[in-house]
């Protein structure tokens, strides 16, 4: 007689019913050595769970706090950091929107261009310093942010455009416009940001 | 009902959510034996059953917050036990470079004709199969949660738990009937 192996005894112990261990259980109520293998089964079992509970050696709580609160001053650390350069990058952005805007003047219109050029690089770089990027905005704040960024991609559109339609030194008109519409828009990209700051705290 | 009960459980776990240090402490006291008895009966040693201790209890305070309240603490803390327990195994493997290491092992104590006691049997078992009796047998896991924390299948487990009956009766002078 081919009695059930060791698998198929510790299957029968499972809960539920496994499909097509019928036969293993009909060879197990008939079978006296494979009941005895089944009871010797259990039995191990629970002399396992009866095996004396091992205790730690060292008390090691100490270890385990030293670590949470290094964890915990880094964290602070961290926080302190951005908090600090969150609001450095306010303070800058806060003073760029206080600085009047290039008005127009007598200058030559290259010194102009220049100038609006230089303006559009400044509010991009504090922007990008602020990492509005990665800054959480309400929903509202999150659309006029948006809007404005899809009209200035449009006016580099333009620019590129223009630049690459004129002839060298000519075009001017056209491109002071554009880089007058850039600025303006940057400043009121600026200035969203600005005021979310300035409303959570910053 | 929790196997190692705690008074207060709710307000230890509330405290604890707040990074109260006495909170956490108490959290450590309360589970500090059962967490060591586990990852000891897994791991090789003092000393890695020790370091599965402090990493149990690091993740505990760390992530205490997602211990949703309905489930039991005993039955959080355990899992998060027997998972570091675990990766400690699999990265001594890999630190001694000696895959076969068990089935070697086990062959050479299979020659080993002596009687033993089960704490001595259960040692001498591979550190797989150990692991595998331990967490379906005492702490009661099926297959398939042991499989998924050991990232292999159920069959592998089951397997595993055949292997090390088989050895354990040997061991235990046990003579195989039929």
């Amino acid at each position: 007689m081919t009695h059930l192996t060791m698998e198929q005894l510790l299957a029968l112990r499972e809960p539920g019913v496994e499909p097509g261990t019928a036969g293993q259980r009909a060879h197990l109520e008939q079978c006296d050595t494979c009941r005895l293998e089944r009871d010797r089964l259990e039995q191990r079992a629970a002399r396992l769970r009866a095996l004396p509970t091992l205790r730690p050696p060292r008390d090691q709580w100490p270890r385990v706090a030293a670590r949470v609160n290094t964890v915990r001053r880094q964290r602070r650390i961290r926080w302190m950091t951005a908090g600090a350069m969150a609001l450095a990058a306010s303070l800058a952005l806060a003073l760029l929107v206080r600085r009047p805007a290039p008005a127009p003047s007598a200058a030559a219109p290259a010194e102009q261009l220049s100038s609006l050029q230089q303006r559009s690089r400044a509010l991009e770089a504090a922007i990008g310093a602020y990492g509005a990027d990665a800054r959480v905005l309400d929903g509202r704040t999150s659309r006029v942010a948006a809007d404005l960024e899809d009209r200035i991609a449009e006016v580099d559109q333009q620019l590129e455009r223009t630049e690459l339609a004129a002839p060298p030194g000519m075009g001017g008109a056209d491109l002071m416009q554009l880089w007058q519409e850039r600025v303006g828009l940057l400043d009121a990209l600026v200035d969203v940001h600005v005021t979310r700051a300035s409303n959570i705290g910053l | 009902m929790d196997l190692y009960p705690i008074a207060n459980a709710e307000s230890v776990v509330a405290q604890a959510r707040e990074g109260d240090a006495a909170a956490l402490e108490a959290l450590f006291r309360a589970f500090e034996v059962p967490v060591y008895n586990l990852a000891r009966r897994i791991c090789r040693t003092t000393e890695d059953a020790e370091d599965v201790v402090q990493e149990t209890f690091f993740e505990v305070c760390r992530s205490i917050g997602r211990y949703r309240q309905d489930g039991s603490l005993w039955g959080w803390i355990r899992t998060i036990a027997a998972s570091k327990a675990l990766m400690r195994l699999r990265r001594n493997k890999y630190r001694d470079a000696d895959e076969l290491h068990d089935e070697v092992m086990e062959h050479k104590r299979e020659d080993t004709a002596l009687r033993m006691d089960l704490e001595a049997a259960l040692e001498r078992l591979g550190e797989t199969s150990r692991a595998v009796v331990w967490l379906h047998d005492v702490e009661g896991y099926t297959h398939d949660e042991i499989a998924t924390m050991m990232g292999k299948t159920a069959s592998f487990s089951k397997s595993q738990l055949a292997r090390a009956h088989v050895r354990l009766r040997l061991w235990l002078g046990e003579e195989a009937l039929g």
